[in-house]
């Protein structure tokens, strides 16, 4: 299967997080890794599985390197329908009334431009103490279980 | 062949300048250079260390020394152990990246009174920095807290929470224990134009007996700013409530003079552009108004622009050495990126002409030189000593990291 993980970041968190995942993903499948300042909307292709990682940053929107990416979405509601899509938000419920909304919205942003969420979005909690991997790892692997019984 | 390239400062701006510079130059070696055994600087001993989430970042820095070929100097401080002309001798480019230490002193008379602290002295105290082991700060119960940003705001709620909010913390036990009833901030700007983020600020008015109020009399200004928006809906939330502390919101004021008592700060006069003036009576100052250079290192000591990056010949700056005390721990990620553009555009330049690089630095050392399994023992030891309810146990001096470094080599 062709996968393309897609991260939106501010420290780099949510791209070292792609990169774990493509290590544990590269086996079984033709995996890369952008991020989303490198690419548009039009740009995603049917024949591809993208998973997005995003933080949140500010009051609860989407990093800088992924805000022109959301903001087409929103301004030209491209037509995604046949992209299907995983995505897992990093956040941190220090700050409690913003969390995870960068990946909330970005999701919303998605689904609006009839885009296809496979499995549940992945939340992780900086200040839970968990590693991101070992909550996105098992996540991914459940999402890709999903794809596939969806194609069956 | 082969660049090589030393970072002096282990911090964010260090360690984003040495993962820029690894994607860019997979073959080059790369050395980070701290002056204390324990790398990650401000991360370690800036971040609140209530705050662990926003400390994850070290992660990825781990991933550097770890994974990526990267080499920790440690214990080996540029300008006291090493002349930087040695080193910058040694390698075909140097990066600094040591942040500025110091905190911006505020030139008001009164300044130099007893309890009125910096808010980075303040803030290396409760994160167990080394250098803050003999300062032992006297709040009192009425605190004043001068400035508009999020420093300002790390300071007010740390005063503000009590000890067991800090479960889960790196916090040392008891450090947190305070008798503050009372906290002025004070900002030059409106409220509604400070520089706080609106998360901090609603973070601050989360906290369980916390009363956020704005001084009587006082405007926020503009509501329909994300901030001044916050302090509108908080302030009126907060507004017939009573608490164990108080938080009071100065918008618009600048110090004219603070007032001592027997050498000891007892009162702020506070003076607002329009003639008004007031006074506040307080135990302690706090100044969160601004960093600057202090030390061997200084951005004004070299003939190039900091703000430039290139500080002279094969000696770039990166993070707020480079761009001044702003911008987030993030913010020193693109800032890395730039200049490692700028590195690799120079040693292109430069290609014929190839520097020794660390082995014969190594050679010049009499300092003990510690490296990233030394930081490991060190981490190990703080993370298996760590006091019930925290994290870490943070050992508080470098002679007591040598210590343990010394007990883990002998046990190897």
């Amino acid at each position: 299967m062709k996968i393309t993980l897609l991260y939106g970041t501010e420290s780099g968190n949510a791209a070292m997080l792609c990169e774990d995942l493509m290590e544990e993903l590269a086996g079984d499948n033709a995996c890369a890794v952008s991020s989303l300042a490198d690419i548009a909307p039009e740009d995603l292709d049917p024949g591809t599985f993208y998973i997005f990682v995003t933080s949140t940053h500010g009051t609860g929107d989407v990093p800088a390197t992924a805000a022109q990416f959301y903001e087409a979405l929103e301004a030209n509601r491209p037509d995604l329908s046949g992209i299907r899509f995983s995505i897992f938000g990093l956040g941190d419920r220090v700050f409690a009334d913003t969390f995870n909304q960068g990946s909330e919205k970005l999701m919303q942003a998605l689904l609006a431009c009839n885009a296809t969420l496979i499995g549940e979005r992945g939340l992780h909690d900086a200040s839970a103490g968990d590693m991101p991997e070992d909550i996105a790892i098992p996540w991914i692997r459940e999402c890709i279980a999903a794809l596939m019984s969806s194609a069956n | 062949m082969t660049a090589r390239i030393a970072i002096v400062g282990a911090g964010p701006a260090g360690c984003y300048a040495a993962q820029a510079l690894r994607k860019a130059l997979p073959e080059a070696e790369l050395s980070v250079i701290d002056r204390l055994p324990a790398p990650y600087g401000l991360v370690r001993y800036g971040v609140a260390p209530d705050h662990q989430g926003t400390k994850s970042v070290t992660r990825q820095f781990q991933r550097l020394f770890e994974r990526q070929g990267v080499a920790l100097l440690g214990n080996l401080e540029i300008g006291r152990d090493l002349p930087l002309d040695v080193l910058r001798g040694a390698m075909d480019a140097v990066v600094l990246a040591t942040g500025l230490y110091g905190d911006r002193r505020l030139a008001v008379d009164g300044a130099d009174l007893r309890a009125v602290y910096g808010a980075g002295a303040v803030t290396r105290y409760w994160n167990g920095h080394p250098d803050s082991v003999d300062f032992a700060p006297e709040f009192g119960t009425s605190v004043a807290i001068l400035g508009n940003g999020n420093v300002a705001l790390d300071i007010v709620r740390l005063l503000a929470k009590p000890e067991a909010a800090f479960a889960g913390s790196d916090m040392a036990p008891g450090l947190a224990d305070n008798d503050v009833a009372r906290i002025n901030i004070i900002g030059r700007s409106l409220l509604g134009a400070a520089k706080f983020d609106v998360a901090m600020l609603r973070e601050l008015a989360a906290i369980d007996g916390v009363v956020c109020k704005l001084a009587p009399g006082d405007r926020i200004g503009d509501t329909a700013s994300a901030i001044g928006a916050a302090a509108s809906e908080i302030m009126a939330e907060h507004a017939a409530a009573s608490g164990k502390i108080d938080v009071i919101f100065h918008s618009g004021w600048h110090v004219a003079r603070i007032e001592g008592n027997e050498g000891r700060v007892s009162a702020l006069r506070l003076e607002r552009p329009d003639g008004a003036e007031k006074m506040i009576h307080c135990d302690s100052i706090v100044t969160a108004i601004g960093f600057a250079a202090d030390g061997h290192l200084a951005p004004a000591a070299f003939p190039g622009e900091a703000a430039g990056g290139v500080l002279d010949r094969g000696l770039f700056a990166s993070g707020w050495f480079r761009r001044g005390p702003r911008g987030t721990i993030a913010a020193n990620r693109a800032d890395a990126q730039e200049v490692a553009a700028m590195i690799v555009d120079w040693l292109k330049a430069h290609a014929d002409d190839r520097k020794p690089g660390r082995a014969e630095l190594m050679r010049h050392l009499d300092a003990e030189v510690t490296d990233f399994n030394d930081w490991r023992a060190i981490d190990a030891h703080e993370i298996a000593t760590a006091p019930p309810d925290r994290c870490r146990r943070k050992i508080r001096t470098t002679s007591g990291m040598l210590q343990i470094i010394h007990k883990a080599r002998s046990m190897l």
